[in-house]
């Protein structure tokens, strides 16, 4: 799969501008996840009313990457979803408590590609997916399918947010809440004069003994933008996906 | 604005998350839904939820005066106050 980066845009607490991704790609830590979240104010109060935090952080990354007038595809992709919702809402079933019908109501995987839609006016296709540790790479792999369907650009959103304390035990791979948006496009015969980052993405079998990424692959690639890596190998189970920097 | 309005003015206020939004932004008197303050169906039964578990009281959601009641703060206020006197005696 071959792609072309145009645009691209991360959140993660205290994480909020290219000088903030540019430190901690040199030197990743793990950040303090607090309650921090995006104010989203390009939208009036009364439409941010539902949107919860994972929301916002989507919002966030992709606002900027889609144009007034413009229909995009979309891709959303989360290996958790919303974590706090979910315990939130299975908290009160366990109380004995009757449910927010707000809260029951967005508490599918694909709320979100539905929020963005209705505050953005998008009639396109939308898709909403989970996969493992490389939901990151699913993405992409839909993101090329839309492109190959014709699509002039997608956009793909990978979001996680930072697990309740019950659920930390099994959740291991979400450090701290982060959203990145990227818009993507194929690679044009005559592209010459195009601006952005090429990628080419590749899925081998596994068959070495690669320690999974330290960190989530979305963080790994944001270093990689970020530090102009040419080359990004994420193992995960039987997959070894490849990244590689196309001139 | 009498206290209880002004409670469930707040309690609106809290329970949709209506952000920037204070009790003076929204008088008693004006309509809820729709034009006015925009609430919709979902923060309908939103609410209902809230005040029954704030008041103790029930709101039967196939009662024809569901939507009278829930036209205004004032309408929801005198709702309240009528299920309160209604208990107390």
């Amino acid at each position: 799969m071959d792609f072309q980066i145009d645009a691209w845009r991360a959140w993660a607490p205290g994480l909020d501008s290219d000088e903030a991704w540019q430190a901690w790609s040199l030197n990743p830590v793990r950040v303090a996840d607090g309650d921090t979240q995006p104010a989203c104010e390009f939208l009036p109060a009364m439409q941010r009313r539902r949107l919860s935090r994972l929301a916002r952080m989507t919002l966030h990354v992709a606002w900027p990457l889609c144009g007034e007038s413009e229909q995009l595809p979309f891709v959303f992709a989360s290996r958790h979803g919303e974590t706090p919702r979910t315990y939130a809402l299975l908290s009160d079933v366990a109380d004995q408590q009757p449910l927010s019908p707000t809260q029951f109501g967005l508490s599918v995987h694909n709320a979100i590609a539905g929020q963005w839609s209705i505050l953005r006016g998008q009639h396109g296709e939308s898709v909403a997916i989970a996969g493992e540790a490389d939901t990151f790479e699913h993405a992409m792999v839909e993101a090329a399918a839309l492109l190959s369907t014709g699509a002039p650009a997608v956009l793909v959103v990978v979001a996680e947010e930072y697990p309740p304390e019950p659920y930390r035990d099994w959740i291991d791979d979400v450090p701290f809440s982060y959203a990145l948006a990227l818009r993507v496009r194929g690679i044009e015969a005559d592209n010459s004069k195009q601006a952005g980052a090429r990628w080419q993405l590749r899925l081998e079998p596994n068959r070495g003994d690669d320690a999974p990424a330290a960190w989530p692959h979305a963080l790994q690639f944001v270093g990689a933008l970020h530090q102009h890596n040419d080359t990004l190998v994420h193992t995960w189970k039987t997959r070894r996906w490849i990244w590689q920097r196309t001139p | 604005m009498n206290d209880l309005q002004q409670e469930i003015t707040q309690l609106i206020i809290d329970t949709l998350n209506l952000e920037d939004v204070t009790v003076a932004d929204i008088p008693p008197e004006q309509p809820l839904f729709g034009e006015g303050l925009g609430l919709d169906s979902v923060d309908a039964l939103e609410l209902a939820l809230a005040l029954q578990k704030r008041y103790d009281i029930r709101i039967a959601s196939d009662s024809k005066d569901a939507r009278q009641h829930f036209t205004t703060v004032a309408s929801l206020a005198a709702f309240v106050q009528s299920q309160r006197d209604a208990c107390a005696k």
